[in-house]
């Protein structure tokens, strides 16, 4: 090779690397044979201001192979997350947040103090304050309060881990839920699983590395910007399997088309595809073969994990499911399928939790016990049957909603309410999380002795979120992507790992 | 031969090793990589910032300056870069900088330490094509592949980096090519034979030309623009209930089909409401920045997303229009690039004063009235030209095309026994108050409000500045069967009040009960013309065009200075904090305002389009590059600054520019025409080992492009090689066929309704976008959420995407009647029928490879479904009688597979 050759030749190769360096998604090392680790951790490095770190030098996306599985930032207890998510937001003060207090106060008019300057959803006026609607008790060596609502649960209460001092700066639903999921109250932002996903690809490729699973007969207020992928390319959204119709979109070969058939028409199609890369030699078109053959294989083990019937049946004694229904329990006992299959990211939303006492549903006292009936028995199932199969350290569970609601009665425009409900409240509500390396029997936060404020201990969503990232190996501040000329966090400049609870 | 090589190798070391730094290229990627994360924009260590000349030179906390122009050795800088000890030396806590970076910085600052611009924020110049440039002129063995000036470009780029160009790629390849990119879908069988039986260079420019004037033309291109102008069907947000502005749509179809001029068709989108006498069409083009979504939700700030809705404005005009990331100036000085944080808000001022509040109607809209209303309105707007004025009358013309200038209800306060009832109308129960502040009352003798009240017998008192004050009006209000709008005749008045309205109705027994609901009020003078000829009917007119059934279209409008804004800077971006007020001004870095540009909206449009603007041409010319060649110039679509992705061909990028302001007036068209009729865009896209391990992304144009489809050309092009396609073009957004179970709102019981008929075979332009639950095969494939301006989609490659095309009842519908096309066009065969079919999908001849594996099959099916005739008549959806089922579910899987085929999902 000449000089000149040879010298052509760097030029061009640095012009290359030179792209490599900037921050299109596609460069995500081709060749990720080798080194994939140390570099794929180079690139999820990044901070937005001014990190003494290394700038991160590309966003880890490959669009030949984009759920490829891939190491965290570091070694994370938790392997995958099954997060419930109760839309409409449970009644703390119902559940575990015990407050003997606020029932000597039950039917007094709401004191002054407490209403200057706040804003509720609904309260108007003066409202007067309602006392706890259920005994507690105190359950397990913990010691922790559960309600009589939760009968299940109460059982497992050493296993669970109460943050009982979390906050919100969000008092709708819609923005709420994107608060706790999305890190914004507003829509765009990738969701937490999407998050997830993104920076650790899938290890099962016949299955999504994200799914999203709905209850309650409603998507939750937020819609499926919830599961979105925001800004992240579009194939890190949470894939909704459904329990009516198709499990996943599309999944289901047409009437009239058999297993075998399928097969023959995707050889076929692979068959063309592969006489077309002879001609072009578009390393695409190999990742195209690649693609219809997992759909395939999904076509088959989608399906396939959707179906509980096969579940013997004390597994379906436990959860309470009711095969063929979409319901809650359902959903939990697929969440564990999933997860034991290799999913990273299982997302449950449970809708009628809005406890307004507006109507009989709605009413604390009422549709809400029954809301607690639909989900208490299968939710201890799911942390008894994690661990009785060893999943449960390596699975973290969350459960809560996307605020609290008040110590007072609401007052609807100022009137009272046809039953007894609690508006949307922002100061104060308990989440719990369970296995994935956090703390056993272990109680986090207290609110005041009414349940109105958090007082110590206090959490906001961006810290849970931390929280959540740390469990599976990421620092919510250096876990970051590049976009309209920033690194966004999911956690944007907020956000504590709640280290007090973490084992 | 010899001489020569060494002299071409003297003149690239020379050229390489540049005497003179150049400040863009060289010095600036070094601070932005090593220093300005600490010292500029927010953060300045040390009080020492590179983000402007001006704080670089200056002193800093030591007292001195850290850069000394022409004196590297004393310069602070330098010291700290080289020196040993960790603590000292910079950057800190971090890898140092190479001898050669510090080389660089030692002979800049040696040299000046001038400052230069960033190459986006130099106005585009006149760039010289390189005809010859060719060392000496003496390979000009290229011209024969040179075909216009961008392959000048392109092949000098090539003979830098010693790469190769491409053959020119076979006709047919060129012509589904040429479609695609063109009008988005394989365009008519009878324009491929003109084409083929035409050899010459004057054949391939008519298909261009057809192809350009074809009205499919708009829809392809409109298809790009609605994610910029994050277009959708609906408002956003949790309620995110429906939006009627679809003709907005229509008016971007036919601008890009009439070829408006870029810069007509942005200023009609920014300011047309602002021209003078503004058509509907100039109307409905604003409603460009009605795209921002509205929050419907009860309990929300209607301020709070009024400003989401603004600055969701500056971010998507600087984003869609002038590639550039403004948004993370909203909350400080942007650490690259040089734009201030206070220009942010500066620039929001141009906006802050459009009419509309994130009310649940939308408000303003334009009225567009069905005949008789529509010529009544031309003839009272006749009589009033002549009886009033031509001022007056465009008042009033304005007025009854939009119901502005009015005050919505939600501008209300002081409620007592009522309340701002949805976000946003003002509701009194039974001797309820609330006020309306400062209202102009200066020759004001009429007010027009509208409202509803389920009672009869309701007392509604108007009174001055207090609850006791005087009574300035009183009226009885009568039940209502809808929303009405009234009218009540004004004492003279004078000066700026306060007006205090109570409602009271002896009726109400349930105090709970709300009485009246107001929704706007409108004060004006009295109507014109009183004692001239016609006056009764004129006025009589005016009242039922007033309230006529009107099709409605958000738009913008600005404010009236009564109800003027004043802007603010938001502190840390947060917009209950604000900061000093500003006047609305462009950034200082950019070009000036035009002499005569008013300071609003108009005048930012014709800064905006200004041809010393440096943005907006590239911007506009890059991304049509993308569009068709997969990558822009620069990479980096939604950010040309110092963060982006440097152009490539920057010399091409600035010709493009320069050649689409000065020589083709704006015209997208004609742009489009450079780029086709290029010898770079008719490469063959075939690739081999060589080429992809030294142009592997094709940045340098060693082929023709070889992309994925759009979502919306994978569905076009299905229905479109089936033979179902509507050609319909135009109206309200359609709903083909989607999976049940998508929509499930809470609260808000809008339902997916099956569109019925030739809508279901729509382009997927006019499909129905909710920005919740978008339309899910389309997201499958890229398509963007719409929530914000989106400027680039990136391209995947999933198995959800082969779910889609596989099993998607949209695409198997267009599979059965494919198979019913090969089955009629090619006879009775059965090879015949696929080689029919595979060229009617790919142009192509099938090869014999090729047509084994289908007829195989074919034949495999066909066993299978003659065995099951049920499943033959499932799959063809009982579309055939059942002894025909079997042949046509077998072809009907052959075509379905020709329809997944890469080929089909990829543009060669």
């Amino acid at each position: 090779m000449t000089q000149k050759e040879l010298h052509t030749q760097r030029l061009v190769k640095e012009a290359n690397e030179t792209f490599m360096s900037y921050q299109t998604r596609r460069h995500f090392i081709r060749e990720s044979a080798m080194g994939l680790g140390s570099l794929a951790l180079g690139a999820l490095l990044g901070s937005s201001c001014g990190s003494k770190k290394a700038v991160p030098t590309a966003n880890i996306f490959d669009a030949a192979n984009p759920l490829a599985s891939r190491p965290p930032q570091f070694a994370g207890k938790a392997k995958s997350v099954i997060y419930l998510h109760m839309a409409g937001a449970p009644s703390q003060l119902e559940l575990f947040d015990y407050k003997p207090d606020l029932m000597k106060l039950d039917g007094q008019d709401c004191p002054q103090s407490l209403l200057e300057g706040k804003r509720f959803a609904f309260i108007r006026g003066v409202p007067k304050m309602l006392g706890p609607q259920a005994a507690f008790k105190q359950h397990g060596d913990s010691g922790a309060w559960i309600s009589e609502n939760l009968p299940h649960l109460s059982t497992v209460a050493d296993e669970v881990c109460f943050l009982k001092a979390c906050t919100t700066d969000q008092f709708n639903h819609a923005p709420a839920q994107l608060m706790m999921h999305t890190g914004s109250a507003r829509l765009g932002r990738p969701s937490i699983g999407s998050w997830v996903t993104y920076g650790l690809g899938s290890d099962n490729q016949n299955l999504p590395g994200f799914v999203v699973l709905t209850s309650g007969g409603r998507f939750p207020d937020a819609g499926k910007s919830v599961w979105g992928s925001g800004f992240l390319p579009s194939v890190y959204q949470g894939v909704q399997c459904r329990s009516e119709g198709d499990p996943v979109l599309f999944v289901s070969d047409p009437k009239g088309m058999s297993r075998d058939l399928r097969k023959a028409s995707i050889d076929a199609i692979n068959e063309m595809n592969r006489i077309k890369y002879q001609e072009y030699k578009d390393p695409e078109i190999n990742s195209r073969i690649s693609q219809y053959e997992m759909a395939y294989r999904m076509q088959i083990s989608v399906p396939e994990v959707m179906d509980i019937s096969n579940e013997p049946d004390y597994i379906h004694e436990m959860y309470g499911t009711q095969p063929g229904k979409a319901c809650f329990a359902n959903n939990v006992l697929l969440a564990r399928k999933l997860v034991e299959k290799g999913v990273r990211f299982v997302q449950l939303f449970d809708w009628g939790w809005d406890s307004h006492g507006t109507d009989a549903n709605l009413a604390i006292d009422y549709g809400f016990i029954n809301k607690c009936r639909q989900v208490d028995r299968a939710s201890t199932a799911l942390l008894l049957d994690l661990k009785q199969r060893g999943l449960l350290d390596e699975t973290l569970v969350v459960w809560g909603g996307e605020f609290g609601r008040t110590p007072m009665m609401e007052n609807r425009e100022g009137k009272q309410n046809p039953f007894k409900g609690r508006d949307h409240h922002v100061e104060a509500f308990t989440i719990w999380m369970a296995g994935g390396g956090i703390k056993k029997g272990f109680s986090y936060g207290e609110t005041d002795e009414i349940g109105y404020s958090a007082i110590s201990g206090k959490v906001d969503p961006f810290d849970i979120q931390a929280t959540i990232l740390n469990q599976m190996g990421f620092d919510h501040e250096q876990f970051t992507y590049q976009f309209q000329g920033r690194f966004f966090r999911l956690t944007d400049v907020h956000g504590r790992v709640i280290s007090e609870i973490v084992a | 031969m010899i001489v020569v090589l060494a002299g071409i190798i003297t003149i690239f070391t020379f050229s390489t090793r540049r005497k003179t730094v150049d400040f863009s290229a060289d010095v600036k990627p070094i601070l932005n990589k090593k220093c300005i994360s600490c010292h500029g924009g927010v953060k300045k260590q040390g009080g020492f910032s590179l983000l402007f000349h001006e704080e670089a030179l200056a002193v800093t906390e030591s007292g001195k300056p850290s850069i000394i122009p022409g004196d590297p050795d004393n310069s602070e800088m330098i010291r700290r870069l080289t020196l040993h000890d960790p603590e000292e030396r910079m950057p800190y806590k971090a890898d140092p900088l190479t001898d050669e970076e510090i080389d660089i910085l030692r002979r800049w600052i040696k040299q000046g330490a001038e400052w230069g611009e960033h190459w986006a924020y130099v106005p585009v110049q006149a760039v010289p094509v390189p005809r010859s440039s060719s060392f000496f002129g003496l390979v000009n063995r290229q011209n024969a592949w040179t075909k216009n000036e961008i392959d000048y470009f392109i092949a000098e780029k090539h003979r830098e980096l010693k790469l190769a160009h491409a053959a020119e790629a076979d006709k047919k390849t060129l012509f589904r090519r040429l479609s695609l990119d063109l009008i988005g879908m394989p365009a008519k069988d009878e324009w491929l034979q003109q084409y083929l039986e035409d050899d010459t260079e004057k054949g391939y420019e008519a298909l261009v030309d057809s192809l350009l004037a074809s009205p499919h033309f708009g829809e392809r291109w409109t298809s790009m623009w609605l994610d910029l102008a994050r277009y959708a069907d609906t408002k956003g947000y949790e309620a995110d209930m429906s939006r009627n502005i679809w003709k907005y749509r229509d008016w971007l179809i036919k601008a890009f089909n009439s070829d408006k001029p870029y810069d007509k068709f942005l200023i009609e989108q920014l300011a047309g409401d602002l021209l003078p006498n503004p058509t509907d069409a100039q109307y409905i083009a604003t409603a460009f920045h009605r795209n921002s979504m509205t929050n419907d939700e009860g309990g929300t700030d209607n301020e709070e997303f009024r400003t989401a809705a603004v600055m969701d404005r500056v971010n998507t005009t600087w984003e869609a229009l002038m590639g550039t990331t403004f948004a993370c100036v909203q909350c400080h000085s942007h650490p690259y690039d040089p734009f201030t944080f206070d220009e942010y808000y500066k620039f929001l001022a141009f906006f802050n004063n459009s009419r509309d509040e994130d009310t649940q109607a939308d408000y303003p809209l334009l009225r567009q009235f069905k005949e008789p209303d529509s010529a009544k309105l031309q003839e009272l707007n006749t009589w009033l030209e002549q009886n009033a004025g031509k001022n007056k009358a465009k008042e009033i013309y304005t007025f009854l095309k939009t119901w502005q200038p009015s005050i919505n209800s939600l501008q209300c306060d002081d409620y007592i026994n009522g309340a701002q009832v949805s976000s946003w109308f003002a509701g009194l129960r039974n001797n309820g108050s609330c006020r309306l502040p400062g209202i102009h009352l200066d020759n004001k003798k009429r007010l027009l409000y509208r409202y509803t009240t389920g009672f009869d017998g309701g007392a509604w008192t108007i009174r001055l500045d207090s609850l006791q004050g005087p009574v300035l009006k009183k009226t009885m209000l009568k039940k209502t069967k809808d929303w009405e709008i009234a009218e009540l005749e004004l004492d003279d008045m004078k000066g700026v009040h306060d007006l205090y309205f109570t409602y009271s109705n002896p009726a109400l027994h349930n105090k709970e009960n709300t009485g009246v609901l107001f929704e706007w009020f409108h004060f004006d003078e009295p109507f014109p013309g009183k004692g001239k000829s016609g006056y009764d009917s004129a006025y009589a007119a005016y009242w039922q065009i007033l309230k006529a059934p009107a099709e409605t279209t958000p738009i913008m409008m600005e404010s009236n200075r009564e109800q003027f804004r004043t802007t603010h800077t938001f502190e840390r971006g947060n917009w209950l904090v604000k900061g000093d007020e500003v006047q609305p001004v462009t950034p200082q870095i950019m070009n000036p305002m035009p002499a005569d540009a008013p300071d609003n909206r108009l005048g930012l449009a014709r800064w905006l389009t200004d041809k010393k603007n440096p943005l907006t041409a590239r911007t506009m010319v890059n991304r049509l590059w993308e569009q068709l060649f997969g990558n822009g110039i620069t990479e980096t679509l939604e950010d040309m600054g110092t963060q982006g992705i440097p152009p490539t061909h920057k010399e091409l990028l600035d010709w493009l520019s320069w050649t689409f302001m000065h020589e083709d007036n704006w015209s997208v068209k004609k742009t489009l025409k450079r780029l086709v009729m290029s010898t770079t865009y008719r490469q063959a896209s075939f690739a081999n080992e060589d080429i992809l391990e030294k142009d592997p992304y094709n940045r340098y144009l060693t082929r023709g492009p070889r992309v994925r489809l759009s979502a919306e050309q994978v569905r076009d092009q299905a229905l479109v090689i089936s033979g179902i396609l509507s050609q319909k073009m135009y109206g309200p957004s359609v709903m083909p066929y989607q999976p049940k179970g998508i929509w499930l709102s809470p609260w808000n019981g809008a339902d997916w309704q099956q569109s019925t008929g030739e809508d279901q075979y729509r382009r997927g332009v006019y499909i129905y976008w909710k920005r919740t639950a978008p339309y899910p095969s389309m997201m499958t494939f890229d398509a963007t959420g719409r929530e914000v301006c989106s400027s680039r989609r990136i391209r995947t490659n999933t198995p959800l995407q082969a779910l889609v095309t596989l099993n998607d009842e949209a695409y198997l519908e267009a599979a059965r009647h494919f198979a019913l096309r090969m089955h009629k066009e090619a006879g009775k065969n059965i090879s015949d029928q696929i080689k029919k079919g595979y060229e009617l999908a790919t142009y192509h001849t099938i090869s014999a490879d090729g047509l084994k594996v289908l007829e195989n099959l074919y034949y495999s099916s066909l066993e299978s479904y003659k065995k099951d005739k049920e499943a033959a008549c499932e799959m063809m959806n009982n579309m055939t009688t059942q002894e025909a089922a079997p042949e046509a579910a077998a072809l009907t899987l052959v075509a379905s597979s020709i329809l997944n085929m890469d080929e089909l999902i990829t543009k060669n």
